[in-house]
């Protein structure tokens, strides 16, 4: 037998993961390994025999895994497996429910052991699944993204041409035609010059030069070049010595692109250093304005430059306090200074640096001490203006109205300090709602002394109080993330299958939920939720393999949400954290899945700690 | 039971008839199992490639198998063999796709007939429409063994058209097709076709319609083998 004679059998097992990572000599060995077995609907049950574990693969039709007490554990589709935990550990413990009638292909344990040796991604795959794991080390490596990128990514490809022997009105026809300020001249499939927006003015008309003359008389001959791996800063390195704005990009002797000063401005300005450093620099709330509109194009960039989710998060925040702080400093200009020392705090995603594309405001004042008419009235105008500057530039004003413009949230120390209190002490469900905002503060402005006042009591408070902790945490429980995937529907813990997943409240925010109740029962300043889980594994609260799974989860279901905003926004849709599993890999189906169980696992974790019950 | 009450009797008969000691062996060990539920006999998923559909002048180009056992089809013992011919595959290679050069390595239809013989001992054969494909056989068997024999062999399309009929649906042209039963059990569709890859077909559609059958009961061979 040849490959081609079971090529149907082939072409599907190829396009299962793992199965896609084996060479296609192993994969036809495989297909000759397979036993093949109908069930149908009217059978019930699959009778799974210990003795002879196998790798079940569903051709077609539909199961339905359940534990022992009859708790649905996945419902599973075209190209989903079975069985293979008891391959891995000889354990049977599932029940295997037949939902439809159903062809499927099964592999033996020895079949199944020599491919775990022949592929570790194969081996990876089911032992992961099996045991819950899923680091993916090395996956998500941020790249490179200031001075250290090269020429390639910012030139122009398919640069405008034209041949020497044209004439120089040619060469500005086609140049206005393309709105460019440059066309390379080519000699016989070779560069041989360039010829500017400068030079028309300076050797054409500043010469009196006849636009009927052959260009090649105009051009800059010979001009200085660039390979396509230059990099960025060596090309802006050779037009400051040179002062030219043009720099043809040659490689093996063709004229690939043209480079110009102008593409490595804009191509910069989305860098976040210089992002704030620019912001730092306005004068004016429209100009700040104008700034802030590359804000999108900067979570683009980090996006396509598949940048961790949690550094997106830090840099995208660390934009939004430069702009606060820079409003503030503004306005500060007009109303002079304040009457006393005050911390302006942010709140939720920005109080724990992780915001997104379309973040609203969470914000608040603190003051040091209880204001008196006069100081009322100028933090009124402060904050007012600020909130207003803020959404202007983008940041909208937060539906709940929890902004430092309302006079609830701006108050002196020691109100907060009460305010909080009366929150731990007596947890009504209101004050647990503003629980997940409040509790993940942060000082953007003022002096850091002040705002640990107000932390450190908060800390104190929280600290190992069981009433509190106990209805947070079920507070955080009131959501589940979903089972996983059937078809292209997403599949929930009850069974029932819906058409996508809101990627923030059934994932992100699960874990920072989990995050922030183990952090106020340790008295953990941190807010960001992956620094809060490293501490908590540092202080041995959750332990090592739990804590680096929920990181992975955080990082991973983050990353699918940028990601999918990424597609969202190349695609012209609105923003939105919904994600419809059509549009994903089999793979990341799996991943995405198993970050799933590992927040329900913390989840489960978290009420038996907190809730004592199970 | 009285149609399985006649396939004993008729398959008594050809034993009798049956002088050739091969073919003799091969009825008898099929006879000792006749009484068996179908999960417990072994069968061969059956499939062949032609020139053409006229037994008397076409020519077998290719045989595919698929054994089941334990109602399973198993792909270790699958085979598919191509066979030499006189002259040339001509425009039929349109449709099985076998080119003259293809078959360089083929077997003799001699040794062909007897590797099947071989590998179908004590097993039914099982095809979609089993008329044809056996009576391609019994072309060769007259030839080689000079004998006129039946065999007792499963058919898939049968199958199909009695339940259908059971059912009371008129029969749509092409209802029977081996791609459209496939499809009335949830089965996936194949886009390449070779005897192998129709074996196999037409082997996951008995074990779909066994399924579907023994709701009523457990299935004997008897019922729904036919002599052919």
């Amino acid at each position: 037998m040849d490959a081609s004679e079971l090529q149907p059998v082939l072409d599907f097992l190829k396009s299962l993961v793992p199965f896609d990572d084996l060479s296609e000599q192993t994969l036809l060995q495989c297909c000759k390994r397979l036993t093949i077995g109908y069930y149908g609907k009217a059978q019930g049950y699959v009778p799974l025999d210990a003795d002879n574990p196998q790798l079940y693969i569903v051709r077609s039709g539909a199961f339905e895994v359940t534990d022992p007490d009859g708790e649905l554990i996945d419902r599973l589709g075209e190209g989903d497996y079975f069985g293979f935990p008891s391959l891995l550990s000889g354990e049977v413990n599932t029940r295997v429910h037949i939902l439809e009638d159903a062809l499927v292909y099964h592999l033996d344990l020895e079949s199944f052991d020599d491919l775990r040796k022949e592929s570790r991604l194969f081996d990876r795959f089911f032992n992961r699944a099996y045991a819950k794991r899923m680091r993916h080390q090395g996956r998500f490596k941020a790249k490179e993204l200031t001075t250290t990128s090269r020429i390639r990514t910012l030139m122009s490809s398919s640069p405008l041409t034209i041949d020497m022997q044209s004439t120089i009105l040619q060469a500005a026809q086609l140049m206005r035609q393309a709105r460019v300020s440059s066309v390379l001249v080519i000699d016989n499939h070779k560069l041989a010059g360039i010829l500017t927006d400068r030079d028309l003015r300076n050797r054409v008309l500043a010469e009196g030069l006849d636009g009927a003359l052959p260009v090649h008389q105009a051009m800059t001959t010979t001009p200085i070049t660039v390979h396509p791996n230059t990099i960025v800063f060596e090309a802006m390195l050779l037009m400051s010595e040179h002062s030219i704005h043009h720099l043809p990009v040659v490689e093996e002797d063709k004229a690939v692109g043209v480079i110009t000063s102008t593409d490595i401005l804009r191509g910069q300005s989305s860098q976040p250093l210089l992002l704030i450093g620019e912001i730092e620099r306005q004068k004016d709330l429209p100009s700040l304005i104008n700034v802030s509109k590359q804000i999108p194009l900067l979570l683009q960039n980090l996006i396509s430059a598949d940048a961790r989710a949690e550094e997106i998060g830090r840099i995208l925040t660390s934009v939004t306090d430069a702009l606060t702080r820079r409003l503030i400093h503004l306005n500060q200009q007009v109303l002079g200074e304040a009457p006393m020392p005050f911390c302006w705090l942010s709140f939720g995603s920005q109080g724990r640096q992780d915001q997104a594309a379309c973040s609203d405001q969470d914000n608040g004042l603190l003051l040091a001490h209880e204001p008196d008419e006069h100081a009322k009235a100028y933090f009124e105008a402060l904050t007012k203006a600020v909130c207003a500057g803020l959404n202007e530039c983008g940041y909208v004003y937060c539906p709940g109205d929890i902004m430092a413009q309302n006079p609830q949230w701006c108050m002196s120390l020691e109100k907060w300090q009460g305010v909080f209190e009366q929150w731990v002490m007596s947890p009504q469900p209101k004050a647990l709602m503003h629980a997940s905002i409040f509790f993940d503060m942060r000082s953007v402005y003022g002096p850091i002394s002040l705002f640990d006042a107000l932390q450190d009591r908060v800390l104190a408070n929280t600290k190992g109080n069981d009433i509190f902790l106990a209805g947070l945490a079920g507070n955080a429980l009131s959501e589940a993330p979903p089972l996983g995937f059937f078809r292209k529907f997403v599949l929930e813990r009850d069974g029932s299958e819906v058409k996508g997943i809101d990627l923030k409240h059934r994932g992100s925010a699960l874990i920072n939920d989990i995050a922030r109740v183990y952090s106020l029962f340790a008295g953990i300043k941190e807010v960001n939720t992956a620094k809060r889980i490293r501490v908590l594994m540092e202080m041995n609260i959750i332990n090592r393999k739990d804590a680096l799974n929920l990181a992975d989860a955080h990082e991973f279901i983050g990353h699918m949400r940028l990601a999918n905003q990424g597609h969202q926004f190349t695609h012209d849709q609105a923003c939105t954290n919904y994600l419809l599993p059509q549009n994903l890999s089999s793979l990341v189906r799996h991943q995405l899945r198993d970050a799933f169980k590992v927040v329900h696992d913390a989840q489960s974790g978290m009420k038996l700690k907190f809730t004592r019950t199970f | 039971m009285l149609a399985s009450f006649w396939l004993k009797m008729r398959l008594r008969k050809q034993l009798l008839k049956c002088k050739h000691v091969t073919l003799q062996r091969y009825l008898e060990a099929l006879n000792r199992v006749l009484n068996l539920n179908v999960n417990d006999v072994e069968l061969v998923a059956l499939d062949l490639e032609m020139t053409g559909l006229d037994p008397q002048v076409d020519q077998i180009l290719s045989i595919g198998i698929v054994p089941i056992s334990h109602g399973q089809l198993q792909m270790q013992q699958a085979e598919h063999k191509l066979i030499k011919i006189d002259g040339s595959v001509g425009q039929s290679a349109t449709i099985h796709g076998i080119l003259d050069h293809h078959l360089e390595d083929a077997v003799s239809i001699e040794e062909a007939i007897e590797w099947l013989l071989e590998q179908t001992q004590g097993k039914f054969i099982v095809a979609h429409h089993a008329p044809l494909d056996i009576r391609f056989l019994q072309v060769q068997f007259q030839k080689i063994y000079n004998e006129n024999v039946k065999l007792p062999v499963i058919d898939t399309l049968m199958i199909e058209r009695n339940r259908l009929l059971k059912q009371h649906e008129t029969l749509q042209d092409g209802a029977l097709r081996l791609g459209a039963s496939r499809a009335r059990y949830n089965l996936p569709v194949y886009n390449a076709h070779n005897a192998l890859i129709d074996a196999l077909a037409c082997g996951e559609l008995l074990l779909a319609q066994i399924q579907a059958i023994s709701t009523q009961g457990q299935v004997k061979i008897a019922d729904i083998a036919k002599l052919t």
